[in-house]
């Protein structure tokens, strides 16, 4: 017989330093478990993560290159935020972002031109808002009144969103495409009233104000708002929110959408601030799968989902940096697949955080 | 060898005790759940063990069982201490447990039940046999019972005679039985007692578990109460009362007896008409019509799946009824949500406080806010001043205004439910008719005293009650008026003072005897 045994016990209270523990643990697990890998590949993994964060944290470029990759994570973490923590998983961010960067570069072309800047990068947000509402409606509306997954309906759309944004510069003679550039096909450029304005001679633009500021909303929204109400009641008990009167389907449906718009927000961002076009090919980088290891690492807060997004920015920035080590030339993979470890580890974490483990020694009876 | 065990006043001198633990101690994680607890059961006795919820009755029966080993203290058998790593080693040595939730499999027969997991059954199965025993052990101990009979078309009560079967089947001497009347009709709960009493004389020995005081003096030798984890009293049930019961159970003396309603008023504050509400295709509240004047409680009575629940959720208009119409206060209030039949002065404590009546992961404050009206910011505020005085005023024992519904007690959600359904009673625009389902079910019985004297007070505050609950008991004690549910339909109703136990247990049992008897005018 095992004379101990181990289980899991529920906590009842949590303090906010095992919120923010559990994260922090499973980013430090993830780093263990991508130096196995880097022994294997061969390389020292101090070196590799000492670099990898003078790249990003240390110089003033490292710096803001980091944050404006933060930018649109900001938003892709809010959108899986909005949604995850009502239990709707909304995985398609990305194709949300791809149809804001639709949507937005098609307002920057058409109505931004003969605009004040700041209503120009206006229109450019609110239209990549709509176009991620849009394409998060349908699986909104089918999750609402059919109950179906919406995990399959946002990543299936996601699919779709790829290919209709490729098809609209590689494909087709589209009202997107510049039709100037004859060798390889490009995106229009939108006028500079469409875009934000930079910081200084980097990189980084006003988009990370912006979305510092949604994130501030989506805040207050939740906190503060009736609608912000209905939607925890729904995400915590849908009984309850039946048994209050509390529209469940248009909660569910509002959600959805607010977190789609959010996602719409990202590409909107990226087109006004860094492409400057429909840009398939500086779009495509997964910021809307990313987005879903932002928030689950920010366990949901807002707030947090900024921190997240600069530390996950960075580690993105610096996996370019990485390839350019002298003498140790590391994949630009390591810096992905350390995101993804840490995302399996913060998932798994998470149980620690709600429960906590005992261990109990079996009593031996003494013979009588 | 073995420590003396206490006599108890129906002991059998020279003859060990069928089952005994000898001053057993259990802990959990920061629960101390039996404390050098004595226990001893006779041949041929029922020996009662009484107790509230968590005053580790099953924990005791988890012991004496072999599910948990005694961390002090050990389990005698027929005088020889027995060291129990399962239930499977319990049953070997005679000792059988019937469980409150059953565990039968609902596609097999009863006899492929019976033999299921039966370490001395044969590899072979020999049905025919089997089908024999089974019979004869029904026949022997007052259990008719079909062998061949699926499980799923049986109801609870033959389901717990399967059960029962099982454990004789196997050999069982000492039978543990968990709360076993809680799910049963007042006949069957007749049977039950009839077969205990048949298995006593046959030398069986029969421990019971039970929180009910009627069905612990009516079929007990002796009782065990506990509190806290330790005993309090051991008495024979020939030299006690239910109210010395009940005070060796709650450590204060108690009040047990009903009280009714004065009001003369004659205003009718809930009214249901041909209420018929469908699930799916099947019809589970049929042709309903109630009507509740102020200052009356209507208790609504039944075994559990007859339509309680449907009937709740739709007069409280979270339900949409099929046919019929709903009226709260001469207001017209019929599919037309949970929202529009509060503001008509409707409040609904439904029988799941914890995930429908309460949010278990938002605040007691949040949990306030759930059913008032908000505009388009929330009010926390007020809310949070509001659940301060329910705090103080109830008596709610919780770490704090913001703490999760989850980590309150089921008597502490209880109270924080009734405080914020009941809140403004009396005023304008305060509720006026309160639906309430399986208000004590769960609580210890201070907490339920606390809850329904709330209810008689709402009754004397000019409310109309209406009381959803299995507990007949706790149905004829509150209500002025008993409804009977049967399969969806009213099969009774009448004053409760006028309608006797037996035709109110006929009517929950199915039977049709208004035409015999001619009960019918008895509202």
């Amino acid at each position: 017989m095992i004379p101990f045994r181990i289980r899991l016990e529920r906590r009842l209270e949590r303090h906010w330093w095992q919120t923010a523990a559990t994260p922090l643990l499973s980013i430090l697990a993830a780093l263990a478990a991508g130096a196995i890998f880097l022994l294997i590949e061969g390389f020292n993994p101090l070196t590799v993560y000492r670099e990898l964060f003078e790249a990003s944290f240390t110089s003033r470029y490292g710096i803001t290159d980091s944050l404006t990759i933060a930018v649109p994570l900001i938003l892709t973490g809010l959108a899986a935020a909005v949604a995850f923590r009502m239990n709707l998983f909304n995985i398609g961010a990305e194709g949300q972002l791809y149809l804001g960067a639709i949507f937005g570069s098609w307002a920057g072309l058409a109505i931004a031109a003969d605009l004040p800047t700041i209503l120009g990068v206006a229109a450019v947000l609110i239209a990549g808002a709509v176009g991620g509402a849009l394409w998060a409606a349908p699986a909104a509306v089918f999750k609402a009144y059919f109950g179906t997954s919406e995990i399959i309906t946002t990543l299936m759309l996601t699919f779709i969103a790829l290919f209709l944004m490729r098809y609209l510069i590689f494909g087709s003679k589209s009202y997107w495409r510049d039709p100037e550039v004859t060798n390889f096909p490009q995106g229009k450029k939108i006028p500079p009233t469409a875009r934000f304005e930079l910081w200084s001679d980097t990189r980084l633009h006003w988009g990370l104000v912006a979305a510092i500021g949604i994130a501030l909303l989506v805040w207050a929204i939740i906190r503060f708002t009736s609608l912000g109400f209905d939607m925890n009641v729904v995400g915590s008990s849908q009984n309850a929110a039946r048994y209050a009167g509390i529209p469940v389907r248009r909660t569910v449906i509002v959600a959805l959408l607010m977190s789609g718009a959010l996602g719409g927000l990202a590409g909107a961002t990226e087109v006004a601030g860094r492409a400057y076009a429909l840009d398939p090919n500086g779009l495509e980088l997964g910021l809307g799968f990313t987005g879903i290891v932002v928030a689950a690492l920010a366990r949901y807060n807002p707030f947090a989902i900024i921190l997240v997004a600069t530390f996950l920015g960075g580690l993105r920035n610096a996996g370019v940096a990485l390839q350019g080590l002298p003498g140790e030339r590391v994949p630009v993979e390591v810096s992905l697949m350390l995101q993804g470890v840490i995302l399996l580890f913060a998932i798994g974490g998470e149980i620690f955080s709600h429960y906590r483990l005992s261990m109990t020694r079996l009593n031996t009876v003494a013979a009588a | 060898m073995s420590t003396a065990v206490q006599a108890g006043p129906g002991a059998h001198p020279g003859q060990p005790a069928a089952i005994a633990a000898v001053s057993v101690t259990k802990r959990f994680p920061g629960v101390l759940a039996n404390d050098a607890v004595d226990f001893c059961v006779w041949r041929g006795e029922v020996h009662t063990i009484l107790g509230e919820n968590g005053a580790g009755k099953s924990t005791l029966a988890a012991m004496l069982c072999g599910l948990y080993r005694p961390d002090e203290g050990h389990i005698e058998r027929n005088g020889k201490v027995v060291r129990l790593r399962s239930p499977r080693e319990g049953l070997a040595n005679g000792i059988g447990m019937v469980h409150q939730h059953f565990r039968l499999v609902d596609r097999f027969t009863v006899a492929e039940n019976v033999v299921l997991g039966d370490p001395n059954q044969q590899r072979l199965l020999k049905p025919r046999e089997i089908d024999k025993r089974v019979a004869e052990i029904g026949d022997r101990f007052g259990l008719p019972i079909d062998p061949r009979a699926l499980i799923s078309n049986l109801t609870v009560g033959q389901r717990q005679r399967v059960e029962i079967v099982k454990m004789l089947y196997r050999g069982a001497d000492v039978l543990l039985l968990d709360e076993p009347t809680a799910v049963l009709t007042p006949p069957e709960v007749e049977a039950l007692f009839t077969t205990v009493r048949s298995m006593t004389a046959e030398g069986k020995a029969i421990v019971f578990i039970s929180h009910k005081l009627g069905e612990v003096m009516a079929v007990s030798d002796r009782v065990t109460v506990m509190r806290a984890g330790a005993v309090t009293g051991e008495v024979a049930t020939t030299d006690t009362s239910q109210r010395h019961l009940a005070e060796l159970m709650v450590g204060r003396p108690v009040e047990i007896g009903t009280r009714r309603g004065t009001s003369t008023d004659n205003t009718v504050a809930l009214r249901a008409t041909g209420l018929t509400v469908l699930d799916g295709d099947q019809t589970v509240v049929d042709d309903v019509s109630i009507t509740i004047r102020k200052g009356e409680i209507l208790g609504i009575a039944g075994v559990a799946g007859n339509g309680q629940r449907p009937l709740a959720r739709a007069l409280a208009g979270v339900f949409k009824p099929a046919h019929g119409t709903v009226e709260v206060g001469g207001v017209d209030v019929t599919g037309k949500g949970p929202t529009a039949a509060r503001r008509a002065g409707l409040a609904f404590v439904p029988e799941d406080r914890l995930g429908t009546g309460l949010v278990p992961d938002l605040s007691l404050t949040d949990n306030m806010l759930l059913t008032r009206p908000r505009g388009f910011f929330v009010d926390r505020r007020t809310a949070r001043a509001e659940i301060a005085a329910a705090i103080a005023d109830y008596e709610i024992k919780t770490p704090g205004t913001e703490s999760h519904a989850r980590v309150l007690s089921g008597g502490n959600s209880q109270k924080v439910l009734i405080a914020r359904e009941l809140a403004g009673l009396g005023e304008a625009g305060g509720p006026q008719v309160i639906i309430v389902s399986s208000p004590t079910r769960g609580l210890d019985i201070g907490a339920a005293e606390f809850v329904r004297s709330r209810l008689h007070d709402a009754r004397e505050r000019g409310a109309a009650v209406l009381i959803i609950s299995e507990d007949l008991d706790e149905v004829r004690s509150l209500a002025d008026r008993v409804a009977v549910l049967y399969r969806g339909r009213i099969a009774l109703e009448g004053a409760t003072d006028q309608l006797p136990l037996e035709s109110i247990g006929l009517a929950m049992a199915g039977v049709d005897e208004s035409a015999s008897a001619g009960l019918e005018g008895a509202t």
